[in-house]
This record gives structure tokens, sequence and C-alpha cells, in this order.
């Protein structure tokens, strides 16, 4: 038996166990010598398994697929936008004037708004493009309660108008369709969006010029 | 009670109720004593409370902050309770409307700054609209300059639709401070505004046709174009040397 520090890939380091050691040798020693055509034996198995994967009987297109999973995943999300969306959005959504265009054939509502003779009072008027159930005025004359003012229709006609007491000065105000939908006159003065949709404002005269 | 008794009470009632405070009504449901600082418009009423029901009690309770916050900066409260409660009505999100309002008082204390601390409260209102809509201050500055405090609201309003509807910023600002320089000339300006509104529907070119012709016929000093000056001019000739 040759000497097991020989025997060593390595310099054994301090107080290593010698009998272990010369076990381990023994083991390696005892082991047959590897047969040279065995590794390309089991190489071309593992291809010849992969290659020839047995057909579940289907074409190809129909052959599971990674994209399959992407398909159904982009499904899935549209599916729960769709559904995930409040019934309150469409309050957001008011008719603004970059909404309109020159190619737009869409009619869209008209307003006026005329002083009452002989009082401090405004009329609003608003003509709908269809038929609407209730308009209601909202605005900071009212503390934005779509309660507090609502509009009158006007015989058949999709006119409805509203006459409410205002003094002098600048006013915003809006429209609120059947409870839910928010619109502004197109041609009334118009105020930038604050952060939940635009409106409208009005000068009632009075003021300091 | 007496006859003695009533007639002391009735003498000291002023004093138990504590002096009258005009401004204080909006926001004592609120218990924001402090707006009471606030200088507002007296002649402007506006039906503006704090109705802390219409939101949670958490979007409630950041709103006061927000609304203290102002008072202390000497901001108008009104416009900023206004955002609030059209927030509520659209069912906006409290963290949108939390938002909205914070960043409205900051456009609030930017036009004051570029108006003045003596404009009112619509001018300032007016003037925090037109730098939402993307006005540069300076400008805003400059309208303010066409009219005596109190006024600069309707001017200031037309040159923010005319600039939402897509008139040039420059266009615009000429058109409105030639237009409110001249003496009451609010109807004017409101004439402006509904003939570029009517036109723009066409586009933003009919906008700016509209709003020259217009100009043409209300401001006197706006004729025809003059010629080129190299055209009435004779050309000089170098000495001769």
């Amino acid at each position: 038996m040759t000497d097991r520090n020989d025997v060593l890939p390595f310099d054994a380091p301090e107080g290593h166990d010698a009998a272990l050691a010369a076990q381990v040798v023994a083991m390696y020693a005892a082991t047959p010598p590897a047969d040279s055509g065995a590794a390309d034996r089991c190489a071309r198995a593992v291809l010849a398994q992969s290659m020839h994967a047995p057909e579940v009987g289907t074409s190809g297109l129909l052959r599971p697929r990674w994209w399959w999973g992407a398909a159904a995943a982009v499904l899935v999300v549209a599916g729960s936008a769709t559904l995930w969306r409040s019934p309150a959005l469409p309050r957001d959504a008011a008719t603004s004037v970059t909404s309109s265009s020159p190619q737009s054939a869409v009619v869209q509502p008209t307003g006026a708004v005329t002083a009452i003779d002989g009082g401090d009072g405004v009329r609003f008027d608003l003509t709908l493009p269809a038929a609407a159930r209730e308009v209601a005025l909202v605005g900071d004359f009212n503390g934005w309660d779509e309660k507090a003012t609502k509009m009158a229709r006007r015989s058949k006609a999709q006119t409805w108008s509203a006459e409410v007491p205002l003094t002098p000065g600048r006013h915003v105000y809006a429209f609120v369709i059947d409870g839910t939908r928010w619109l502004v006159d197109p041609l009334a003065p118009q105020v930038p969006d604050a952060g939940f949709g635009p409106s409208n404002a009005v000068v009632v005269e009075g003021g300091v010029q | 009670m007496n006859l003695t008794g009533a007639v002391l009470l009735l003498a000291l009632a002023p004093l138990i109720g504590g002096p009258v405070r005009e401004p204080t009504a909006d926001f004592a449901q609120a218990g924001l004593r402090d707006a009471a600082r606030v200088s507002v418009d007296s002649t402007v009423w506006r039906q503006v409370q704090f109705d802390a029901a219409r939101f949670d009690s958490v979007t409630a309770s950041a709103l006061r902050e927000i609304l203290s916050s102002a008072a202390e900066r000497g901001l108008p409260t009104a416009p900023l309770i206004n955002r609030a409660l059209e927030g509520a009505a659209r069912k906006a999100s409290g963290t949108r409307i939390l938002t909205v309002v914070r960043e409205y008082s900051a456009a609030l204390e930017q036009a004051r700054t570029m108006l003045g601390t003596e404009s009112t409260v619509q001018e300032l209102e007016a003037g925090a609209s037109a730098l939402r809509a993307g006005i540069d201050p300076m400008i805003v500055a400059s309208v303010r300059t066409t009219r005596p405090t109190g006024s600069a609201y309707v001017p200031l309003m037309v040159l923010t639709d005319l600039v939402i509807r897509g008139v040039p910023t420059s266009t615009a600002r000429d058109a409105v401070t030639s237009i409110a320089r001249m003496p009451k000339s609010d109807d004017a300006l409101l004439g402006l505004q509904s003939t570029v509104a009517k036109n723009a529907v066409r586009g933003p070119g009919m906008a700016v046709d509209a709003l020259r012709r217009y100009l043409r016929t209300t401001v006197p000093a706006i004729g025809p174009p003059p010629a080129p000056a190299a055209l009435d001019r004779k050309p000089i000739r170098p000495p001769p040397s």
C-alpha cells in the first residue's frame, strides 16, 4: 500500500483523520474504471427521448405553447379591468371643449345664462340632444348639491331651465344629467379641470369695472 | 324672572353672545375658528359651508387641517371648501379630493403673489384657474395691471377660456389686455369669449381669425396691420467718401 499522503490530490491539513482518508482512497481504488462509451450512450439516449416525445394527437397550432399563458393573462386582466370600473366613473366624464372637433357630428348640448329682469337672479337654460329624466344644476352657489337645484323641463322639448338668485361676481357651475353624467355648456366660459372634471363659469353683472 | 332681571339680561345679551363675526358662520360648523382671520369679500355672498358629513372621517379631518393651514397663511378658504364639495359631489375618492384641494391651495397662493395681496377672492380664484390652465404667471400679473382691484376676474376668466380653446397665449393676452383697458369693458370681454367659443368649434385657426375680427371692431386703436417699414421709407445712402 502506498503512502496515504501520496494518493491525496491535495496537501493533508494538520490533524486530518488518516484512517478515514485511507478508507476513501480504498473505495476510490475499488471502483471499476468507467466505460469510455457510457457517456456517449447516455447522451444519445437523452437526446432521443427529447426529440421523439410522444405526440398527443394535436396539431402544431393547438400544441401547448408558452403564449397560451400570456394570452390568458391578458384576457384576465382586461376582464378584471372592465368589471372593476366603478359606476361613479361617468360622473367625471363631463363634456369639455377639447372634445369637440370640426369632424365630430355629435350634437352638442347648448346652454344659455340670462339675467332675470328686475331681480338679482340668473336663469340657466340647457337644451340636450337626447332625452333625460332629470337635470340638476350644481355649483358653488348651492354647495355642489345636486338635490338643491333641480331644473324644470319646458313643455316636451329637451330644454331644461332653472332660476337661481346669485350675487354679482363669478360663479362656477355644471349640470348633472340623470344623477350620473356631468355636463358643461361647450360655449360658456370654461373653467380648467381642477382634478375632477371641467366646469363652466358665469359672471353676474354688478361688480366693479 | 322679574323686570329688573329681564332688563339686565337684555343689556348683557351682546356680551354673552360674543361679537358678531360675519365670515365665521361658514366655518363654525366645522369648528374652524382660525378661519375667522380670513379676509372675505363681504360684497359677495356664497353658500359655502364645510359639511363634514359629505366626507369620510379621515378626509374630513385632513380637510380641516388644510383649511386651517390656508387660513393661517391668509388664503380664502371658501374656494377650497368649494373644490372639496365639488369632489364629493362627483364621487371622487378622499385621496383625490385632498390632492386637488392641496393643489388648489398652492395655486391660490401663487395667484395672490402675482395679483397682489389686495386682490379679492374672486380675482384669486380666476387667477388660480388661469395658472392651472397653464398660463404663465407673468401674463396673469400683466392682466392685473389693466384693471383696478376687484375687477380683474373677468379679464382673467376670458383669458383662461381663450387659452383652453386653443388660442395662443400671447395672442389671447394681447387681445384681453387691450380690451380690458377700455372703460366698462366687461361686456366686450364676454363678447370676445362668446365669439371665439362659437368659432373654435371649427378649429383653433378659426378662433384666432374670429378674435382678430372682433378686435378690429371693438378696439378703436386696432386697425389694419401697418405696411412694412421698409416700403414707406427711402433707402439711406452712405455719404460719399
